[in-house]
């Protein structure tokens, strides 16, 4: 479903990211380890075609992303570190207004507070004004754009930041259960655990380049902590 | 998806307290004007149809004198006031409101309403015009300068984008959602224009086909409103944040709205230069007296009148021709005068008009000055219309000087003392004037409305060129 071969991205000739080979099928979530400036954020905006490849391809579906940005986004849904919102619309409208872009303006009323429900934002804030909620509220909504759009693909950049222990677990079962569903999962993030917990697959990226591919369930979490920080220092 | 993002620019427009007040403070100040155009208008309106009977029922009453005396009493018109004045005053309180008709002079319009305007006062002179060209573009700008840009900063247009959104629908959907927002306020507003016209009436004939010059008027400053959405939108997605875009497009303002004109009249004035009044006085009197080009003096011109008119008639006196000499003569100089006045008034309409077309081909550069020129034109207050309206009152005056000096020919004998009464004064029409349709007011406004077309042009190209650049900006 996603794909990048050989996918580079320099600024004035410093390497960003470095020949990045790397294949997410349906029903895999894979996980994007590493430090700030790894280069993690770098490819999710390769494969939303946000910047061009300095050279390698970034494919979504069979399709390059520079060559057809608008069908390729169609199969794409992306949870950025901070969601942001309209502050003047309530989190439905802002949901609805979402839904309506990404050709899904079907959604009734209630279709639109379920997939509130289930991102876990609490019943009586759905009528709210954005401007009052908290940066986890925003980030449950951002959540409800993603399944609202029901695409075969999710992009998550830091997705849990600023949710609680509790909102963060629960955030893990719906990863599960889109990945049962079938949906092909490329989350960046710094939460070991978490990575550990719900990743079919991690990558450990330092200075643009993908330094190790490991299979999380052959490891315990301490292993995984050891390996990462192994290849932090070197 | 347009539904849904000119739906979610109106919502966010709406609830934003900056359009509200915005919107409320232009809607009232639309209202004032019109209801003090309204009020206005109808004031000057009776007076000048007072004035007009007044010295129309005087001519009738003379009393019995000379013609060519009553010639010279003469008659006042007043310039009618079209009804859609109330929206824009044009140039009506700059030319004068009255002319006098009266023997051997074409004279100019007198009494121009500024000249009884307290000096402090002019600067007060709201018209819906003023409102509509100044302070609706403004709100305009205030409303759409952070569409793109407001996006871009707050992050949600990275979001918008990831969707698989055309940025170009987007800008599209973003211009009608901020012009929607708009006609909540402006149709209205219209609407209100619109019932005030019917109030008003016809206005005396000042202008015909007063309902679609209405119609056109809304058009146009719907163009314009269009132009100003469209250069907000396109700013917006181009610049690089909402302060810049805010910078760049307040400046477009002042430009546009407030230094364009003054630059154009010097433009104007040094390409096309005006005679003073003095000097167009002094000229045509010249002319008249020492004749011009092919024509002689007045006084060759009599003694060749004389000669011709003995020979003719194989008689040795004046008195001895079966006419009154003198009505002949009276008339003669009439005509010569017509010539003159037809060359030197034509020449300085023409220059006037010259001026305009100066003004019109800046509104390339500031479509405000198309606009301000296409809107006169509609209302019928523009420096052309008052021109025809010139010339119909002087096609009136040489007629009342033909009745007369007719009549001396015709009824007495030369240098008899004699006197006419009220059945010749009555012989003169009523002067009643047929104001101009509309295809007559737009046949001159052909560079203001191609001017309008290209910034609409204009402003859809930027806003595509703004939309790609803003989609790689994200």
């Amino acid at each position: 479903m996603l794909k990048a071969e050989a996918l580079s991205k320099h600024y004035n000739g410093t390497p960003a990211l470095s020949d990045l080979d790397l294949e997410v099928n349906p029903g895999d979530i894979y996980c994007l380890l590493g430090a700030n400036g790894a280069g993690k954020s770098t490819t999710i905006r390769l494969f939303l075609n946000f910047i061009s490849a300095t050279s390698g391809r970034a494919l979504v579906n069979g399709m390059e992303v520079s060559a057809e940005p608008l069908e390729t986004k169609k199969y794409l849904a992306y949870i950025p570190e901070q969601v942001m919102l309209y502050p003047h619309l309530t989190g439905a409208e802002n949901l609805e207004y979402f839904a309506a872009l990404s050709g899904h303006d079907d959604y009734d009323r209630g279709r639109i507070e379920e997939f509130l429900t289930r991102s876990g934002l609490q019943k009586d804030a759905h009528h709210e004004r954005v401007g009052t909620y908290s940066k986890g509220m925003r980030q449950k909504v951002g959540i409800a754009v993603a399944l609202a759009k029901q695409a075969g693909a999710l992009l998550l950049d830091e997705p849990t930041s600023g949710l609680d222990p509790e909102a963060s677990n629960e955030f893990s079962l719906l990863l599960r259960q889109l990945r049962d569903d079938g949906v092909a999962i490329l989350m960046a993030t710094h939460d070991l655990f978490r990575a550990k917990e719900v990743g079919s697959r991690v990558g450990i990226m330092r200075r643009g380049v993908l330094r190790a591919e490991l299979d999380p369930a052959e490891l315990g979490h301490a292993d995984l902590e050891r390996i990462y920080l192994e290849h932090m220092h070197d | 998806m347009f539904r849904h993002i000119i739906r979610k620019e109106v919502i966010e427009t709406l609830r934003d307290g900056r359009f509200r007040w915005g919107a409320a403070l232009v809607g009232l100040l639309l209202v004032l004007s019109l209801a003090a155009g309204f009020a206005q208008r109808a004031e000057v309106e009776r007076a000048h149809e007072q004035a007009q009977a007044m010295s129309w029922s005087q001519w009738l009453d003379q009393g019995d004198k000379n013609p060519h005396s009553a010639a010279h009493y003469g008659i006042y018109v007043f310039r009618p006031v079209s009804s859609l004045s109330l929206v824009d005053r044009g140039v009506d309180s700059y030319v004068g409101a009255t002319t006098w008709l009266e023997a051997h002079y074409q004279n100019p319009f007198e009494h121009r309403a500024i000249q009884d305007t307290p000096a402090l006062a002019r600067f007060a002179d709201l018209t819906a015009a003023t409102t509509l060209q100044l302070l609706v573009p403004l709100l305009i700008l205030l409303l759409a300068f952070a569409t793109f840009s407001g996006e871009r900063e707050r992050g949600t247009l990275r979001q918008v984008l990831s969707l698989g959104v055309n940025p170009r629908d987007l800008a599209v959907g973003k211009a009608l959602g901020v012009s929607l927002a708009l006609a909540l306020l402006l149709v209205p507003a219209a609407a209100l224009g619109a019932l005030a016209l019917m109030v008003a009436g016809p206005g005396g004939g000042a202008v015909a086909d007063e309902g679609l010059r209405y119609f056109l008027l809304l058009l146009t400053y719907s163009a314009y409103f269009g132009v100003i959405v469209l250069l907000a939108v396109a700013v917006s997605a181009l610049a690089p944040s909402s302060r810049t875009a805010l910078a760049l497009l307040l400046c477009f303002w002042i430009v546009n709205g407030l230094l364009a004109p003054r630059v154009a009249s010097d433009v104007a004035r040094s390409q096309v230069e005006l005679p003073s009044s003095l000097e167009f006085q002094e000229t045509v009197q010249r002319d008249r007296s020492e004749g011009f080009g092919e024509f002689p003096s007045q006084q060759v011109r009599q003694e060749r009148l004389a000669d011709s008119v003995l020979n003719a008639h194989g008689v040795e006196e004046l008195a001895d021709l079966p006419f009154n000499f003198a009505g002949l003569s009276l008339q003669r100089s009439e005509e010569f005068g017509d010539l003159v006045f037809d060359r030197r008034f034509g020449d300085l309409a023409d220059r006037v008009e010259a001026q305009l077309e100066v003004h019109r081909r800046i509104g390339f550069l500031a479509p405000h000055l198309a606009v301000r020129s296409l809107s006169m034109s509609l209302t019928g207050t523009d420096p052309a219309h008052h021109q025809r309206y010139a010339e119909a009152a002087e096609e009136h005056r040489r007629l009342i000087q033909l009745i007369m000096n007719t009549d001396i020919m015709e009824n007495s004998r030369f240098g008899e003392s004699y006197v006419a009464g009220p059945e010749l004064w009555s012989e003169v029409p009523e002067f009643e004037y047929d104001g101009p349709e509309v295809s007559w007011a737009l046949a001159g406004q052909g560079t203001a409305i191609a001017a309008i077309l290209f910034w609409l042009v204009l402003g859809g190209l930027l806003v595509r060129v703004g939309t790609s650049v803003s989609a790689r900006r994200v």
